[in-house]
């Protein structure tokens, strides 16, 4: 499936969905403990993370707190 | 560490945060840089975005600082940890992250002598003003509310009046009102307690105390629990911090604005020794606590000595709620009076073991004179407040073999 991934094009090979637990570890995103997911312009709460589906076309963006600007 | 939620607090101690790096080497490696390369122009702007992790410049992040962070936060059960200068440095960075001009902090009047000249004057010049309860007279803790508080803040055992609130009860005060209570834990640290599990939204650490243990490091730490609902109309300020980044909206807000603005952060050598010194927490603070309780014990039964103040004695006022919320373990810190303060002096002066400095949570035994040291630019009144008379003497128990330490107390008194 085709996902934009902070506003850039990202590819899941060999996968039609996946829940925001797994892209996360699909995708090894550093840090997945702290990081904010925004789910087609949605904040997803992180004890939804497993049972929330993300699917072809999807457009995500990850937050951290961490960062440098706000 | 995938099954780190499920280790006991000591294997957390050792272990927590802890990733493994290519080198193999078992400590945190310290990563002495100011400021951090990336390959490309998009990563950095991805980094300063918050859309990737990754570390910029060390006064907002730094390798061997997080991993610290990340052990701190686990052993509290916190969302997250920020590691800072100071203890002073994490209250301050805390306090200013969550109040603005106007808004007001009901305190414990029962505090650390720099935490009170925080509040009572440096905050003051801000327009923050500070109201101080006696934080065990849970009514009147309640009833000095009004519609400017927007913060409780509160040490687990009061140093050095060494009184013990009811923590469970001020966070149900705290609830009622809409605001958050912050919990200042330095005196217990996370082995006592976690502040979490006794209701507070934001635990504050001195690390250079027990959690370091060796008196080698000045440090801070700000634990978010993520309890509190920072979408609340009380704080108008939080509205873009809650809706970003939700259970991680006063970690953000504290990170991205006061510890980035004002830039208390750790130097890279100091979290480092951090992490070495809280793998022993678990068994030195059985030890700090095993033996204030001798010397306790023993100074309670010194024909020189008026009082000790110590939860740990059955018939401190405390005893019962100290044993309820820190596990039947007391601390490493009491206090005892003698006849005055030129006694006081001379019991200092002939203590040849202990050492006479401002610290607490050393190895070695310390003993300080409150009044005439930490509380010496306050009122006579104001030093009633925080609970330091002109007899009394602090001791920070240490790791010594017992018997030594009472031997050395009983010189020292026997030679008044």
């Amino acid at each position: 499936m085709q996902l934009t991934v902070n506003g850039r094009p990202a590819g899941i090979e060999d996968k039609d969905s996946l829940s925001v637990t797994a892209l996360l570890d699909e995708l090894k995103v550093k840090d997945a403990l702290y990081v904010t997911v925004e789910l087609n312009g949605e904040i997803i709460d992180r004890p939804v993370f497993d049972n929330t589906v993300v699917k072809d076309g999807d457009s995500l963006e990850f937050l951290y707190f961490m960062g440098g600007g706000r | 560490m995938a099954q780190e939620q499920t280790f006991h607090f000591e294997t957390l101690l050792i272990h927590g945060g802890l990733e493994p790096g290519p080198s193999g080497a078992t400590t945190v490696p310290i990563v002495q840089s100011s400021s951090f390369a990336h390959e490309t122009a998009e990563d950095l702007e991805d980094i300063f975005r918050g859309r990737k992790a990754g570390q910029i410049y060390t006064r907002l992040n730094n390798p061997t600082t997080e991993s610290l962070e990340r052990r701190l936060a686990l052993l509290e059960g916190g969302v997250a940890a920020i590691a800072t200068a100071s203890g002073m440095a994490a209250i301050s960075t805390a306090v200013l992250t969550i109040l603005r001009s106007g808004d007001e902090i009901l305190s414990s009047s029962s505090l650390f002598g720099g935490t009170y000249s925080l509040f009572r004057d440096t905050l003051a010049n801000y327009g923050i003003t500070s109201r101080f309860v006696d934080p065990t007279d849970l009514a009147a803790f309640e009833q000095a509310i009004n519609e400017n508080t927007r913060l409780i803040f509160v040490e687990t055992i009061g140093n050095p009046k060494m009184d013990v609130p009811d923590i469970a009860a001020l966070s149900g005060i705290a609830r009622r009102a809409g605001i958050p209570l912050m919990v200042d834990a330095t005196v217990t640290s996370p082995y006592l307690a976690r502040g979490r599990d006794l209701g507070a939204d934001i635990v504050i650490h001195s690390t250079s105390k027990f959690i370091n243990g060796t008196g080698s490091v000045i440090g801070g730490a700000v634990i978010d629990n993520g309890t509190f609902d920072w979408g609340s109309p009380l704080f108008p300020h939080f509205e873009p911090f809650a809706k970003k980044y939700r259970q991680f909206a006063f970690s953000a807000r504290l990170r991205k604005l006061m510890h980035k603005d004002f830039g208390a952060c750790p130097a890279p050598m100091n979290s480092f020794l951090l992490t070495e010194g809280i793998e022993t927490l678990g068994l030195r603070m059985e030890r700090h606590c095993s033996n204030a309780l001798e010397l306790a014990g023993f100074l309670r039964n010194h024909p020189r000595v008026g009082w000790v103040n110590y939860p740990g004695l059955a018939d401190s006022p405390f005893h019962a709620i100290a044993g309820r919320q820190f596990g039947n373990r007391y601390g490493g810190v009491l206090t005892f009076g003698v006849a005055s303060q030129e006694e006081s002096f001379r019991l200092i002066n002939a203590l040849k073991l202990a050492r006479n400095l401002a610290n607490i949570g050393d190895a070695k035994t310390l003993v300080i004179h409150p009044a005439s040291t930490i509380c010496v630019d306050y009122s006579p009144e104001q030093r009633t407040l925080l609970g330091v008379s002109d007899e009394m003497i602090r001791v920070s128990v240490g790791l010594e073999h017992h018997e030594d330490i009472i031997r050395d107390f009983s010189q020292a008194l026997d030679s008044l």
